[in-house]
């Protein structure tokens, strides 16, 4: 045990030593979090809107005076139907409105009437939102109320926050990052080094080393997630959890050494630092695409469906906004504790195996 | 220029690749890259599971049901077990949208009365909640426009004609796919051009460069070379799995895409030459490129927003990163086929040349044949 | 055709390399670098190569040059080869694309004249077997023969080496020579050499001494051995005048009453050390803390085969090594030293043959479990953790064998005084000369108090005091300890400190004799070199 602990020590003292790393992984922790947060807005807003009036002026100012902020930009007045096309093919408008001749008239005799819009559906969902506040705006201008009234209730993250929720997102992609990387680069500097041939030399069981190497990392990574949480999620974000944080860091411990067997597995295959940021990348990108980290599950295709219960990261994620957004008590988050133990324990497991052969 | 010596540098960059195993990297990432985003991000929500519980089992209710059940963004259940195991379910994330008609809803809305239809969602995944928020309206709004049809007779209406351009389908794949070639294309090439250099720095072998008669230019030349012609491949790679597997269609010209993709791999083979002249060590070139690449890349490819909409200080840095330019093209090539006949990706053209050239400068200008 | 250096200075960021240096050397003439690490003598070759900027005027062929642009014109004619092992080669390249990439980079025509010469650099450098073979799987001193051969392919006019024999066996540095003699009468190329073997030096044409950033003497061999020559006695004298004490010889400034010896080049070491009234560490060992019975023979190997693949590294090798015994294990390059050793201590599976250590047969992972605290391994490279200091490494190797924190504090400020690196406990390794982080990696090997060693080239590129000290202290060690070593070595003037030599020639055993034995055998040769040499031709 007190082998454990000097290994534990080392290893963190030499983290501390590297300010470069200290640097890298305190940014990763706290901007780069911070910049996903606040830096995505992927509800459209600030849409581009050009048009061009045949109409006479009244009753299209009128329409036009409903497009405002923060959903739409000022509409921009072209001088003919071209070069509202051009802007549209220019990308310098999404929604282009033409007002016809016809417009006015047909409004002012009752008659149903016909606005036409050029839209650019290069993003598509994007196209779908606009395309509804168009509706939505014609239903409203048409004097006639339309007597249903939609109650929302978004359940779980009330506002729609989506600066804590990319946050999270990437804080989670970063736990993962980071617990593969350090621990594949703590066995792989020693390769590098030479000094691999003196821990082989010591009297040390190697299960020790192996599994104190891998814990000093996993601690490193767990200061960054309270760092993380504390000062950007609850202190700049100011977002409240909904359920228990200790919960959270327990699932957070877990799936930490989950990637510390993956960045075993990575330390036994390479050579050298930089095999082990290619090997990384390759390892890892699947790992977080499938994990429903960008996208639901269900809306992947189905053979991905199958393939994303092996990710660990899916757990972790649906977890973790589980503990965060639905409160969901302690006992019922048994799913996300069996899946990443589970997952968790045989990737740690093969790791282990694979690098023990090593010693 | 001596040809021999770029030509020996070249060979052994291309050996050392190749024995190195990183050519499984040139090849295996964008592909991985474009298919799993490919695949992977949905924008749009399709197929949002909902529960639907009519209190009112009317006509119109009815009609507005059938509304949702007709809808591909809905896969819809009529639930009778009550609204607290509805509600239930969405907290287990096993549903994700639970829609409310109020008993009445048909007499109150003949007699002109106000009805409140509730909607609790899932919104853990905001962007889903606000999209699948959107989706509920829609529908309803639509149902709105018939209804009232039938209701008031003869009051104006709007209808809206609308006319999607580029990508009519509104596929996710369309709106995508091109978008990600232009970061792919950043990404990749910019990692291992990033490696290059500093790897020499790092190991020593520097010193066969600072002391043989090799000029700085030949040295760039010999270095960008080799990423330059492996990465060209990747190129037509992606246009086959853009069109092929994900049948995204292709309206322009190929020789345009092909030609303007050549110049944008040349800038991201720059970007990555930079750092690596700037850097020390190979793992800080690394996670420096990918800073510099990845998050730029994303924000300003139009995938997650279009430029138009930006505003501020976002709206500059778009036009600072390559990608915007480049994006304009890759769409153009793709969805809509305007070609050289728009001044604006002529123009687009010559500011990624004008790019290219200074980036090449400054990389040449920055390269000091001497040990720091 | 000469080469002028006025008043050349170096700086490294806001360090000073080198101050003041100046030399002049004419064509076909070999100047000598020597000097203690960190002296300066890399960063004038740096300057002259045109590298790194520099302060100063340097003349070559006519040209003055004050800055690396400026010297680009000549880089046609010099060739350089920085020092550290394999440092300008391509890990995996092989031999053969190596010597075909830097024929490309210099623009030479590939036409028959050249691939004889190219062959006979091959065969000189004994890599004509390994032409397919990649850069990454040569051994140390192949790495550098390699390296010396692509500098020497476009014939350079000025050729800079910096301690190009660093790691080599004295059969190849011999080929070298010839090799260099060749090109200078052929092309009148001025060679600047950096060594640290002595007797290399003494066949130089003019020697410069450098010593704390600047060239403190020139001359010829004699003529600075003529100035050194006063202050060197026989060993083993007893005085007060403060004075330097070595295996070989005793150094004092004041005249002694005793009987002088003949210095070599390393007097002028001891001497500059003693002028600027610098101490030697007393190198004084205190008996174990506890002793142990030892059998008389603490390792025996029987038979020992390694096999690389098709290549047979070591091929039933037997070997002895007794109570209290320092043995010394020579050979060529890639004779299989480094295998051997590596066998030893388990780091590769033994592929054939018995090995016994302190009387136990090795069978399997649990036999040599129990015997990691009875060895001690120093490794080529001094591995040590380059973010901690010296102390935080000691400490840790310490807990690593679970030494309680008390005696490990106690030890280590004990070796740190003894073996002289005290001053230096907080420093990081990475910032210290190769002497010192030597001295703190025999100590971490020693923390656990040993009984039998392993010390793989220990002494490659430490320079010339330190290396005297180290063997002060290895029969220190021998005497007080009842320690047995192994050990590795190029420098053919340390073979006879041993007191038994064994020597490999291509993995197999060729001779195992003590050294008296070596020299009845022999009895024209003058030293060990000569002897080790008749072995080989």
């Amino acid at each position: 045990m007190k082998i454990f602990w000097a290994v534990v020590g080392k290893e963190l003292l030499s983290f501390i030593r590297s300010w470069q790393l200290v640097f890298v992984v305190l940014y990763a922790f706290s901007f780069e979090v911070y910049i996903a947060g606040s830096g995505i807005e992927l509800k459209p807003r600030n849409i581009a809107v050009g048009y061009i009036d045949a109409s006479g002026g009244g009753l299209s100012q009128k329409f036009l005076s409903y497009f405002h902020a923060p959903e739409f930009l000022e509409p921009i007045l072209f001088e003919s139907q071209e070069k509202l096309s051009q802007a549209v093919f220019d990308k310098e408008i999404m929604v282009g409105l033409v007002f016809d001749d016809t417009f006015e008239q047909n409004f002012r005799k009752n008659h149903a009437t016909t606005l036409h819009v050029l839209l650019d559906a290069t993003a598509a969902s994007q196209a779908f939102t606009a395309l509804s506040y168009l509706q939505n705006i014609a239903i409203n201008f048409t004097a006639r109320t339309f007597p249903v009234e939609l109650v929302t209730h978004k359940l779980f993250n009330e506002n729609a926050d989506n600066h804590t929720f990319m946050a999270l997102t990437e804080l989670l992609s970063i736990v993962t990052l980071l617990s593969v990387i350090l621990t594949a680069v703590v066995f792989v500097k020693e390769k590098e080094e030479g000094t691999w041939d003196i821990m082989l030399l010591m009297p040390v069981n190697a299960k020790i080393i192996i599994l104190a190497k891998s814990f000093s990392q996993v601690i490193i990574v767990m200061v960054g997630i309270v760092i993380s949480v504390g000062f950007v999620i609850f202190g700049v974000f100011d977002t409240p959890i909904n359920g228990s944080f200790f919960a959270f860091l327990l699932l957070s411990f877990l799936y930490a050494f989950t990637g510390a067997g993956i960045g075993l597995f990575i330390a036994a295959i390479a050579k050298d630092v930089m095999q082990v940021a290619q090997l990384s990348i390759v390892i890892m990108l699947p790992l977080i695409f499938l994990s429903g980290a960008w996208t639901p599950i269900y809306a992947m295709h189905p053979w991905l469906q199958t393939f994303s219960l092996i990710s660990p990261l899916r757990y972790y994620i649906e977890g973790t906004e589980s503990i965060f957004f639905r409160g969901t008590p302690f006992l019922e988050l048994y799913p996300y504790f069996l899946g990443v133990t589970l997952v968790g324990s045989v990737v740690y497991a093969i790791g282990f195996r694979k690098i023990g052969r090593l010693f | 220029m001596k040809l021999g010596v770029v030509k020996a540098y070249v060979l052994k960059e291309l050996t050392e690749i190749i024995r190195s195993r990183l050519i499984i990297m040139v090849y295996l990432m964008p592909t991985m890259v474009l298919v799993l985003f490919g695949y992977g991000i949905r924008m749009e929500v399709t197929g949002a599971r909902t529960l639907i519980i009519d209190n009112d089992q009317s006509h119109y209710s009815q009609l507005l049901v059938s509304k949702f059940e007709h809808s591909k963004y809905f896969d819809v259940t009529i639930e009778k077990r009550g609204e607290a195991k509805a509600l239930d379910e969405i907290h287990k994330a096993k549903n994700d949208i639970l829609i409310i008609i109020p008993e009445s809803f048909e007499k109150r809305l003949l007699h002109g009365q106000t009805t409140q239809i509730g909607v609790f969602l899932d919104a853990a995944f905001p962007t889903r909640g606000s999209t699948m928020e959107s989706y509920v309206k829609g529908v309803v709004l639509d149902a709105a426009g018939q209804m009232l049809e039938r209701l008031a007779g003869n009051a104006p209406t709007i209808s809206i004609n609308q006319r999607t351009l580029f990508n009519q389908a509104m596929r996710d794949e369309d709106a995508i796919v091109p978008g990600l070639i232009g970061l792919v294309m950043l990404i990749a090439p910019a990692i291992l051009a990033a490696l290059l250099i500093v790897k020499e720095k790092e190991r020593g072998t520097i010193f066969n460069f600072y002391a043989s008669p090799v000029s700085k230019s030949e040295f760039i030349a010999a270095k960008l070379i080799p990423v330059f012609l492996l990465h060209s491949i990747n190129i037509f790679i992606l246009f086959l799995w853009a069109t092929y597997l994900f049948e995204v269609p292709f309206r322009g010209s190929f020789l345009l895409y092909w030609l303007t993709s050549e110049l944008y791999l040349v800038i991201s083979l720059s970007i990555g030459m930079l750092i690596s002249i700037i850097t020390r060590t190979q793992i800080v070139a690394v996670v420096l490129t990918v800073i510099v690449t990845i998050i730029p890349g994303f924000l300003y490819s139009g995938i997650l927003m279009p430029i138009s909409s930006m505003v501020g200080v976002s709206r500059y840095e778009a036009h600072i990163f390559p990608v915007m330019y480049y994006n304009h093209i890759l769409y153009d090539v793709f969805l809509v086929g305007e070609g050289l006949a728009s001044s604006k990706t002529v123009t687009y053209i010559f500011i990624l040349a004008l790019y290219a050239f200074s980036m090449l400068t400054l990389g040449s200008f920055l390269l000091k044949k001497e040990l720091r | 055709m000469e080469l002028n250096v006025e008043n050349v200075r170096v700086y490294h960021k806001k360090s000073l390399g080198i101050a003041g240096a100046s030399l002049s050397a004419n064509e076909g003439e070999i100047i000598g670098f020597i000097g203690a690490d960190g002296a300066g003598k890399s960063s004038l070759i740096h300057a002259i190569a045109g590298v790194i900027p520099f302060e100063g005027d340097v003349t070559f062929n006519g040209l003055t040059y004050h800055s690396p642009k400026e010297a680009e014109p000549l880089k046609p004619s010099i060739g350089l080869m920085p020092q550290g092992i394999g440092l300008v080669l391509y890990d995996l390249l092989t031999v053969d694309e190596h010597l075909r990439f830097f024929a490309n980079i210099h623009n030479i025509k590939q036409d028959v004249t050249f691939k004889a010469y190219k062959l006979r650099l091959l065969k000189m450098a004994g890599l004509d077997a390994f032409q397919d073979r990649q850069a990454g799987k040569l051994s140390g001193g192949m790495m550098q023969k390699l390296s010396l051969i692509c500098t020497l392919l476009h014939r350079p006019k000025l050729l800079l080496l910096d301690e190009p024999t660093t790691g080599v066996d004295p059969l190849s540095r011999i080929e070298l020579w010839e090799i260099l003699d060749e090109i200078r009468k052929s092309e009148g190329t001025i060679s600047i050499i950096s060594t640290a073997y002595m007797q290399e030096a003494a066949k130089m044409d003019k020697i410069l001494l450098f010593d704390e950033q600047e060239i403190i003497a020139q001359g010829t061999s004699s003529e600075l051995l003529d100035s050194v020559r006063a202050m060197s006695y026989v060993e083993g004298i007893k005085t007060q005048e403060p004075c330097i004490r070595t295996l070989h010889a005793t150094y004092c400034l004041s005249p002694l009453e005793a009987e002088h010896t003949e210095p070599s080049l390393e007097a002028l070491f001891f001497v500059n050390a003693l002028q600027k009234g610098k101490k030697m560490p007393l190198i004084e060992i205190t008996n174990k803390e506890k002793t142990v019975e030892l059998p008389d023979v603490v390792m025996e190997a029987k038979g020992l085969t390694k096999v690389f693949g098709s290549f047979t590294a070591n091929e039933n090798v037997d070997m002895t090594l007794h109570k209290g015994e320092i043995l010394g294990l020579l050979g060529a390059n890639g004779a299989g030293k480094t295998t051997f050793i590596k066998m030893l201590l388990g780091l590769y599976p033994i592929d054939g043959g018995e090995l016994t250590l302190l009387g136990k047969s090795i069978q399997t992972q649990e036999d040599r479990q129990a015997l990691k605290a009875s060895i001690g391994y120093v490794s080529q490279h001094f591995a040590l953790y380059n973010d901690m200091s010296v102390e935080e490494n000691l400490l840790y190797f310490a807990s690593m064998r679970g030494i309680a924190m008390d005696v490990a504090k106690s030890r280590i400020s004990r070796y740190a005084l003894e073996l002289g690196f005290d001053e230096y406990l907080n420093a990081m390794p990475h910032e210290l000369p190769l002497g010192i982080n030597q001295r703190f990696s025999l100590a971490s090997a020693l923390l656990h108090e040993p009984v039998i060693l392993f010390l793989d080239e220990p002494t490659s590129g430490v320079d010339a005091i330190a290396r005297a000290k180290f063997w002060e202290l290895l029969k220190a060690l021998k005497e007080r300890w009842e320690i047995s070593i192994l050990i590795t070595t190029h420098y053919m003037s340390e073979a006879e400190f041993c007191d038994r030599v064994v020597l490999l020639r291509q993995g197999k055993k060729i001779a195992d004799h003590t050294i008296a034995e070596f020299y009845a055998e022999h009895p024209k040769a003058q030293s060990f070199e000569e002897i080790f040499l008749e072995y080989y031709r």
